[in-house]
C-alpha cells in the first residue's frame, strides 16, 4: 500500500508536457544519460535510444528495417546465396561480422539527429553495400567453397592487399573485378566485431612471429595462417604499405598461397622527385604481371573511364572539406567521415560511391541552405591525427555526445588528395603514381615528417582547437616522431590529447581506457563538466 | 464483394501492423542485439573451432604457377 501511494506521489509530481515533449521530439542532450542504456560489460542496449518519434522512426524504418532487409536482398541479387551460407559458417570473419552490422551503426550513430543521423547513415549504408559486393564476388569465385575447382569467375577476379589503391586496376575493370583481400576478412571486421581480429593476431604469434610488429600486418598474416582466406584468384599483387610489417605479411602470404604474386613498393620518402619515375615502373611492372598472368592486355579507355568517374568522387570530397572546414552545418560524424574516405579511396571507382554522394550532397546542400547546426552542442572542434584505434573509431561519436568534443576531421581522410589526369598517358601514370604514394600510412605516418607535420596547416584550415593524436604504440614510424610532436604541441599552445593505442587489438588499451584518458584530459586540463555524466565511466570491456 | 475484399484488406492491415510492431519491438529492446551475442556467435564460434583447416606452414616455400585459362 506504502508503495502504491508512494508511487502515486511520484506520479504527481510528473511534469507531463515536458514528458510529451520528451517524447515527440526526444531529450535534450544533457538529459539524455545514454550511458543508462548499456548492459554491464556485452555493451547491448538495454532498449535502444528514443531520439524522438521523427527520428526514432527514421531509425527504426530507413536504417535497421533497411539495411536488415538489404543484408538479404543484396546477398540474393549476388546470385550465389548458397555460397553466401558457405561462406558464413567457413569463415570465422564472416559469421561473427555480418548478421551483427547493425550494432556497429548503433555504434556508430548514438545521440545522433536530424540530418546527421541521416547523412552519416548513407555512409554506413554505403560501406555496407561495396562489403556486400565484395564477399559475394569472393565467395562466388572461392575454390574452397566449390569443392576445390577453380570456375570461370576464379580466372576473373584479381586478389590484392587493401594497401593497394583499386585504381590500379581500371584497366581491366569492365573484364576482370578486382577484390582487396583483407579490405573485409580484417579491416571491416574490426570494426563491426573487435573479438574476431585476435584470432588472427594470436595465430601468427604462435608460428614464431614476435609480439611487437604492427598488428595490422601481423593480423592480415594470420588470416592466412588460419587458412582463414577464401581462395578466388590466379594471382595476388601486394605492396610494402604502411611499411616494413607489410613486406613481412607479403612474404608469409608469398609462402602461404603457393600463387604468382607481386609486390609492389612504394619508397618511404616518396616525394623525392628523384623516386617518381622508378614508382611509374614498379606501376607498369605491375601492369605487365596482370597481363601475363590473365592474358587479357591492359586497356587504356577503361583506365580513363574509371579514373575520370574517380576524379568526380575526389572533387565532392573537397567540397565536403569546404563545408567541414567553414561552417558549423557539415552533417557527417567523425567516424563516418573517416571510415567511409578511407573504405571509397583505397577501394576505388564504384557506382555506391555516386549514389551515396548524391544523397548526401542534397542533405549537405539543405544543411547549409538552412544554416542547421549539425552537431549543436560543439563545445571543440578537433582534428584527429595518425592512425586510428580501429576497434574504437567511435570513439568521436562519444567523445560529442559526452564531453561536446566534435571530431572535424582526421588523418585519414586527407589522404589520396589528387586528380588523376587523363589527357596523356605520361601524365595519366604519373598522377597515379602520386596517388598510390598519397596512401594513408605512406603519405602521413611513415613518409616523413614533413607530411605528419602538415597537422599545423590543417588543423587552421579546419578551424581546430584541438588535436587528438593517436599514439599507435606498435607503430615504430609514428613512435619515432613522439618526442617532436610534444614539443611542437608545447611551443604552439595546442590542446593535444594522446590517445594510445594498438590499431585493431583491444587488449593493449581498451576502449575503457581511451575514454578514461580524454576525460581526464577534459577535467584536469580543460576544466570541463561533462555533457553526458552516465557516460564517463560504464564499462563495455566485452562488447563486439 | 466489396465487403469481403474489404475485409481482408482489413486483415492484411491488422497482420501487417502486427509484423511491423513485433519488429519495432525486436528494434526497440536490442532482441536482435542479445540474440546475435548470446545464441548466433556462441554457436558459430563452436563450428569455427571445431572446422578441420589445412596447415598452411607445411606448405613448400615455392613457387607452382596457374596457367591461366
Amino acid at each position: 500500500m506504502k508503495k502504491l501511494k508512494a508511487k502515486l506521489q511520484a506520479l504527481k509530481k510528473v511534469d507531463y508536457k515536458k514528458a510529451a515533449r520528451d517524447f515527440w521530439y526526444g531529450k535534450p542532450h544533457e538529459e539524455r544519460r545514454l550511458g543508462d542504456l548499456y548492459e554491464d560489460k556485452t555493451g547491448l542496449y538495454k532498449h535502444r535510444e528514443w531520439r524522438g518519434v521523427k527520428d526514432t522512426l527514421y531509425y527504426f524504418n530507413n536504417i535497421w528495417l533497411y539495411n536488415y532487409a538489404h543484408m538479404v536482398t543484396d546477398v540474393v541479387k549476388g546470385g550465389d546465396p548458397v555460397a553466401f551460407l558457405k561462406g558464413t559458417l567457413r569463415y570465422r570473419w564472416m559469421g561473427q561480422t555480418y548478421l551483427t552490422v547493425m550494432h556497429w551503426y548503433d555504434r556508430g550513430m548514438e545521440g545522433m539527429r536530424g540530418e546527421a543521423l541521416r547523412a552519416t547513415a548513407w555512409h554506413y549504408r554505403a560501406m555496407t553495400s561495396e562489403t556486400i559486393r565484395q564477399f559475394t564476388r569472393m565467395f562466388a569465385a572461392d575454390s574452397k567453397l566449390h569443392g576445390g575447382k577453380k570456375n570461370a569467375l576464379w580466372y576473373k577476379t584479381l586478389a590484392h592487399d587493401e594497401t593497394v589503391s583499386g585504381c590500379i586496376f581500371y584497366p581491366w575493370r569492365d573484364v576482370i573485378d578486382d577484390v582487396p583481400l583483407q579490405m573485409v576478412p580484417y579491416f571491416v571486421s574490426v570494426h563491426v566485431n573487435s573479438d574476431t581480429v585476435l584470432h588472427y593476431i594470436d595465430a601468427v604469434q604462435s608460428i614464431g612471429l614476435p609480439a611487437d610488429p604492427c598488428p595490422m600486418c601481423q593480423a592480415e598474416a594470420g588470416i592466412f595462417v588460419l587458412d582463414d582466406y577464401p581462395d578466388y584468384s590466379p594471382l595476388m599483387v601486394t605492396t610494402n604499405e604502411a611499411c616494413d610489417g607489410s613486406v613481412a605479411t607479403s612474404i608469409l602470404q608469398d609462402w602461404f598461397m603457393n600463387k604468382p604474386l607481386f609486390a609492389m613498393p612504394q619508397p618511404m620518402r616518396f616525394d623525392d622527385p628523384l623516386v617518381q619515375e622508378h614508382c611509374q615502373r614498379e606501376i607498369e611492372e605491375c601492369w605487365r604481371f596482370i597481363e601475363k598472368h590473365t592474358g587479357i592486355p591492359f586497356d587504356w579507355n577503361q583506365y580513363v573511364k574509371y579514373a575520370e568517374r574517380y576524379n568526380q568522387l575526389t572533387a565532392f570530397e573537397r567540397e565536403k572539406w569546404d563545408v567541414a572546414a567553414n561552417s558549423p552545418y557539415y552533417p557527417i560524424s567523425g567516424v563516418a567521415q573517416a571510415l567511409y574516405r578511407i573504405y571509397y579511396s583505397q577501394d576505388g571507382d564504384r557506382q555506391i560511391w555516386h549514389d551515396t554522394d548524391k544523397k548526401v550532397r542534397r542533405i549537405m546542400e539543405k544543411c547549409v541552405r538552412e544554416k542547421i547546426e549539425t552537431f549543436p552542442k560543439t563545445r571543440h572542434r578537433a582534428i584527429a591525427w595518425s592512425c586510428a584505434p580501429l576497434y574504437y573509431s567511435h570513439w568521436c561519436t562519444w567523445a560529442y555526445n559526452c564531453w561536446g568534443i566534435n571530431c572535424v576531421i582526421n588523418m585519414d581522410s586527407l589522404m589520396f588528395d589528387q586528380d588523376l589526369r587523363t589527357d596523356t598517358y605520361e601524365h595519366a601514370i604519373e598522377d597515379l603514381a602520386w596517388f598510390n604514394e598519397k596512401a594513408p600510412m605512406r603519405a602521413m605516418a611513415v613518409g616523413g615528417h614533413d607530411h605528419i607535420f602538415q597537422l599545423w596547416d590543417y588543423m587552421e584550415r579546419f578551424h581546430c582547437d584541438m588535436v587528438v593524436m593517436y599514439d599507435q604504440l606498435q607503430c615504430k614510424g609514428m613512435q619515432g616522431i613522439h618526442g617532436m610532436f610534444e614539443d611542437e604541441f608545447r611551443k604552439r599552445n595546442i590542446h593535444a590529447i594522446w590517445v594510445p593505442h594498438a590499431l585493431p587489438d583491444k587488449r593493449t588499451v581498451s576502449r575503457g581506457e581511451i575514454r578514461r584518458i580524454i576525460s581526464d584530459y577534459m577535467t584536469t586540463v580543460m576544466h570541463e563538466e561533462p555533457l553526458d555524466p552516465s557516460l564517463v565511466d560504464f564499462d563495455d570491456s566485452m562488447s563486439w | 464483394m466489396m465487403k469481403k475484399i474489404l475485409r481482408l484488406a482489413g486483415k492484411l492491415a491488422a497482420i501487417a501492423a502486427a509484423v511491423y510492431g513485433v519488429l519495432f519491438a525486436v528494434f526497440y529492446f536490442d532482441l536482435d542485439g542479445k540474440f546475435l551475442y548470446h545464441v548466433w556467435i556462441p554457436f558459430v564460434n563452436r563450428r569455427y573451432e571445431k572446422l578441420e583447416r589445412k596447415d598452411v606452414t607445411k606448405t613448400p616455400y615455392g613457387m607452382t604457377v596457374e596457367k591461366a585459362e
